[in-house]
């Protein structure tokens, strides 16, 4: 029982354009999703945030070839609850904002480890630096699924606070990556098609 | 003369001289790595000085937490003979108004560097917790009083200093010598041992 009216068949069209399906699109939503990190500073743990960051997420379990995540983060919105520190992480010794204001994680492969956790084998572009980084996740899948991830990065890989600040004793080289982001359906993309 | 703890003594006691000029020297060492920090470039040696000055501040501190319970428990010198009350008076404010000081500027500094959300860890060793959670208008009222309790204090102890030399020097009592060990500094009121004066 469909009704005929334009919005639907223009819906149904894209969905047999797109053959063979593609994963459902997703966008973070802002103000209940989150991206912190973790590190050591003089021996102590501390956290941060991030702001402002923008995640297209285009995920299926049961289609994992199509999904892709494309990661857009403001790295200016750091915010560790120190304004030294953070205008610090800001210059041009550490995220460098003034040349290279965002940073980027994109991933297209992924891999199933067994119920509802997966990995993304993706590449982040850090400072002009692009290497590999997995991210650990876990899919809770809804009409507004919930992704709870975690990823391990090396700031010095990224030349992130090189130089005189390459002590890791001051500054810790791991640094935890943690987000937990609450999708919507990504507004103009597929529509929630019921076969 | 042996202790005697129910008169007067005339001179300070061994350990409250520890905590003088064991304070006195760590004030100044605060106060040199204080005014150099502030104007370093950001750089993990500029952070390893502030620490230094942060573990130097919670010992004195601690220093000031005993020698108050000291100072409390033990009788102090009588003002020399002859003193003005005005300058007795003049005296004591002084000496209140440094002990204040020396809970008020390692309080404030702990509490900027709670509000500043850094960690603190006495000279690498013990880790200390922070008075506060993060919070600007705390950060930027501690520092205040951080600040202007630096000059108040500088204040201070040049009054504290100054009157110490001028009853040294131009009244020529015992007052200096009596927060000194036996023999270091010659007593000017003792004619027999005065500096410059030729013995026959």
């Amino acid at each position: 029982m469909i009704r005929r009216n334009a919005f639907l068949s223009a819906a149904m069209l894209c969905s047999l354009v797109a053959l063979p399906a593609h994963a459902a699109s997703y966008r973070a939503d802002a103000k209940s999703s989150t991206l912190t990190f973790s590190s050591s500073y003089q021996g102590e743990a501390f956290t941060g945030r991030f702001g402002r960051f923008d995640a297209n997420i285009a995920f299926d379990p049961a289609n994992l070839a199509t999904s892709n995540f494309d990661v857009t983060i403001t790295l200016a919105s750091a915010d560790t609850q120190s304004s030294e520190r953070d205008d610090a992480l800001k210059g041009a010794d550490f995220f460098n904002v003034a040349k290279m204001p965002t940073a980027h994680y994109i991933a297209s492969k992924f891999r199933s480890l067994g119920g509802n956790r997966y990995a993304a084998d993706g590449s982040l572009t850090l400072r002009g630096v692009t290497k590999p980084v997995v991210l650990n996740f876990t899919w809770t899948p809804g009409a507004a699924p919930a992704l709870v991830g975690d990823a391990n990065v090396n700031r010095l890989d990224f030349g992130v606070g090189g130089g005189q600040w390459a002590d890791t004793a001051t500054i810790g080289n791991a640094v935890k990556v943690h987000t937990a982001l609450k999708l919507v359906a990504a507004s103009g993309a597929a529509l929630p098609v019921k076969k | 003369m042996s202790a005697m703890p129910t008169r007067t003594p005339s001179k300070w006691g061994g350990v409250s001289m520890f905590f003088h000029w064991l304070i006195a020297l760590l004030i100044v060492a605060l106060a040199t790595v204080g005014l150099i920090m502030v104007d370093m470039e950001n750089s993990p040696t500029k952070i390893s000085v502030f620490q230094l000055h942060k573990s130097i501040g919670i010992t004195v501190l601690a220093l000031a937490a005993l020698r108050l319970v000291w100072r409390l428990a033990h009788r102090v010198p009588a003002p020399v003979a002859g003193t003005p009350r005005w300058q007795h008076l003049a005296a004591s404010g002084t000496h209140a108004a440094l002990y204040a000081m020396m809970f008020v500027m390692p309080i404030s500094g702990w509490l900027f560097n709670s509000a500043a959300n850094f960690p603190l860890k006495w000279f690498g060793l013990v880790k200390l917790p922070a008075l506060w959670g993060p919070d600007r208008a705390v950060k930027a009222w501690a520092l205040d009083v951080h600040v202007y309790g630096f000059y108040v204090l500088a204040v201070l102890v040049l009054m504290h200093v100054g009157a110490a030399l001028w009853h040294h020097s131009f009244k020529k009592d015992e007052t200096l010598v009596r927060m000194l060990p036996d023999g270091w500094v010659a007593d000017p009121s003792a004619p027999s041992e005065s500096p410059g004066r030729t013995t026959s």
